[in-house]
């Protein structure tokens, strides 16, 4: 489950923000003659519901039918009473209940007389939730990927905003480390307090314990740290998940040398593009790449690696988190940053 | 090696029900099946286990990241990361043949992997899983036991870090924060801050605690895989007259509960038992689905598992269960009250595994937040 702080946040994403969205993905449907999209989430798989609505749920599943017209529907087997909590947190869609929400969504689809509804990531959907709207009306499926990736790869203002938010909040969290911890958890208790206590939804820490040995990241809280390693904040806030990964030290002039390769990154990261193009990295003085990836909002994934040294980019991303590792002054050093979010970012990052 | 005794038990039950392999499917939320065959707790993305009649399971993952961590913190499980999990998956089953396989649970099996395997069908795993998963082994039992300690440890960080002014965030990031650096791998949490008008918990949602105020709140952490909860209420300054009564209420209902449970007893019984004693003080209303949803359920690999406690639920309480009985509502004078214990089952009766004390707390309403 999440275990964070869950709010509307007019301020950061307004109704009229998600409202656009929505518009755009029932033009989309029109175009694609189809009578609407029906979108999975649970808190794994959050992503299209929140660029659809702006929710998240915190644990359990549900479904957004978008029709040609009108608002969505959030069909879901929670109870009436964590429907209230629902409706308090996202007011862009109508809340429905039933201990069978697939079968809701098929009365819904008969209801508008619907012939062709449009699944996004039609195999990944619980074969239960196909069943029960088969068993109310037999629409013919198809697979709706690629008509939301093309929609929700144009990124608007309030997105990329709430990325360099998120992305602060990891930066700042960061501070709360001591280098110095003998043990992972001793390094990452401090910092994931940090995230949660910024309001973020949700944290995920992990740590490469030690870069002499390898860059394999793991959860356990009882590694020993090495004279380099490498710690990674997975930040949920508002909808937006963002990965930022910084090399630490305990040895001084180490950490001094990190420190500088972390500022410049700060600096150069935001305005790359984020289309996989390797030409665009950013790399101090004297590095050597080892390896990269970029990860993106695809699909109902909140982040999932998009492109990497041997697979090339497929589809344009609304933005992107490259992970580079490379060793400098013999030392490995593996940074995550947010790219493809404009340079607003930059001159803030400068100041 | 709990994964082993697990995997063995898993291998037994299929040879019995003569099935050839199971497809498990499992996420961050829903992890209990997959975990049960694969033992790994997954975060992010989805994973799918396929096991067959001869022990071989292997943990297909969509998550690269995630199955870099699988290799590391999980090596003896056979981990395969697959971009295209449905495909890969479908491919493997379908070398499996005119066989036997059985998909739990079943219906989260993706759509795609039923499709391709067309008329073959998959059967239902799902029953014969929730069975392994109710009535555990003995080191299972043990685990479930550790997990205890820190359901009592972290709500006494919760007591200690409640305070006037303090938003309810930013007490669960107190609790999240102990819990991780004790090794908790998950939490099950919700809250409640609030009088009257709260009539449930959910999320934080900002509430900032005030003096009079009742925190409610169920813990639930996850220590190797498995879950134990512990529900208790607070109140910010002392408790007042009508606070005092209800929680005198539920204390009776808890109790209730826990003195009819052991084998042969029906989930319903245990909350018959604990709604008669709402019923006894004009407050059978508050017992219904508009208020409550469950007086108890499961616990385990999943921390809302089988069997439900409600009237309604005839699922014979076994040796071997874990469970927690709460009969948390809503109270029309005070607001939502929670008052839960863990427990398993042995054969003489319970065996009561949260030690906290069984009473109403209370924090100095001039404790005030930092």
């Amino acid at each position: 489950m999440r275990h964070g702080l869950i709010l509307w946040r007019e301020g950061e994403l307004s109704f009229s923000d998600v409202k656009a969205r929505q518009v755009r993905l029932q033009q989309a449907i029109i175009a694609a003659g189809l009578d609407g999209v029906l979108i999975y989430t649970n808190h794994v798989r959050s992503a299209g519901v929140t660029w659809v609505s702006g929710f998240t749920p915190y644990w359990s599943d549900g479904l957004v039918l978008v029709l040609r017209e009108g608002l969505p529907i959030f069909l879901t087997a929670l109870s009436k009473r964590v429907g209230e909590w629902v409706k308090s947190v996202a007011p862009t869609f109508e809340v429905a209940h039933s201990p069978f929400p697939g079968k809701l969504a098929g009365e819904r689809l008969a209801k508008v007389g619907a012939k062709r509804l449009g699944v996004v990531e039609l195999d990944r959907m619980p074969g239960g939730v196909v069943e029960e709207i088969d068993s109310v009306l037999p629409v013919e499926l198809s697979d709706a990927t690629d008509l939301f990736t093309k929609v929700r790869g144009q990124v608007d203002g309030a997105e990329l905003n709430l990325v360099r938010l998120t992305d602060g909040i990891a930066r700042e969290a960061f501070k709360a480390g001591d280098a110095t911890s003998k043990f992972a958890g001793d390094f990452t208790g401090p910092v994931e307090r940090a995230v949660r206590l910024a309001g973020a939804e949700e944290c995920y820490v992990a740590v490469a314990p030690d870069l002499s040995k390898d860059r394999c990241f793991i959860r356990t809280g009882k590694a020993a740290l090495g004279r380099t390693f490498a710690a990674r904040l997975s930040v949920a806030y508002n909808g937006v998940w963002v990965r930022r990964i910084e090399t630490f030290s305990a040895v001084s002039e180490i950490a001094s040398r990190l420190a500088s390769v972390s500022v410049e990154l700060d600096h150069a990261s935001p305005i790359h593009p984020a289309d996989g193009s390797i030409s665009a990295f950013y790399l101090p003085d004297g590095a050597k790449l080892i390896d990269w990836h970029l990860e993106a909002p695809y699909g109902t994934r909140p982040l999932k690696i998009v492109a990497d040294a041997e697979k090339p980019l497929a589809a344009p991303v609304p933005y992107g988190i490259l992970t580079t590792a490379f060793t400098q002054g013999g030392e490995t050093i593996v940074a995550a940053r947010p790219v493809g979010i404009g340079d607003t970012w930059r001159r803030e990052a400068a100041e | 090696m709990i994964g082993e005794i697990r995997k063995r038990r898993l291998i037994e039950a299929m040879e019995d029900a003569g099935l050839d392999g199971l497809v498990l499917y499992g996420n961050a939320w829903q992890n209990d099946y997959l975990r049960y065959a694969a033992d790994f707790g997954i975060l992010e993305g989805e994973g799918l286990a396929v096991v067959t009649r001869d022990g071989d399971v292997t943990l297909y993952l969509d998550d690269e990241l995630e199955g870099e961590r699988a290799a590391v913190e999980c090596p003896e499980v056979k981990t395969s990361i697959a971009n295209d999990l449905i495909g890969t998956v479908s491919d493997v089953v379908a070398r499996l043949g005119n066989s036997r396989i059985a998909a739990g649970p079943k219906r989260h099996l993706p759509y795609g992997l039923a499709a391709r395997r067309g008329d073959l069908c998959f059967e239902d795993a799902t029953a014969l899983l929730d069975r392994l998963l109710m009535v555990k082994s003995i080191d299972e039992l043990n685990a479930v036991r550790s997990a205890a300690r820190l359901a009592d440890e972290g709500y006494a960080v919760f007591r200690n870090a409640a305070a006037v002014g303090k938003k309810d965030y930013e007490l669960i990031a107190e609790i999240e924060s102990f819990f991780r650096n004790e090794g908790v791998d998950d939490n099950f949490m919700i809250i409640g801050v609030g009088g009257p008008e709260v009539r449930g918990m959910a999320p934080p949602l900002g509430k900032v605690l005030k003096s009079g105020d009742l925190v409610t709140t169920e813990l639930t952490p996850c220590v190797n895989g498995y879950y134990v909860q512990i529900c208790r209420t607070l109140v910010v300054g002392e408790p007042n007259e009508a606070q005092r009564k209800v929680f005198g209420i539920y204390n009776d209902a808890l109790e209730a509960g826990l003195a009819v449970v052991r084998p042969g007893v029906t989930a319903a019984d245990i909350a018959r038992a604990e709604n008669d004693i709402f019923r006894a003080h004009g407050l059978g209303e508050y017992v219904t689905s508009e208020y409550t949803r469950v007086r108890g359920h499961g616990l385990g690999l999943f921390p809302d598992t089988k069997p439900h406690i409600l009237e309604d639920v005839n699922t014979v309480i076994e040796e071997g269960m874990s469970l927690i009985v709460h009969p948390n509502t809503y109270n029309p004078e005070i607001g939502y009250f929670v008052h839960g214990d863990s427990l398993i089952v042995r054969a003489d009766g319970p065996e009561i595994l949260t030690t906290t004390p069984r009473q109403l707390f209370s924090v100095d309403a001039r404790r005030v937040a930092a």
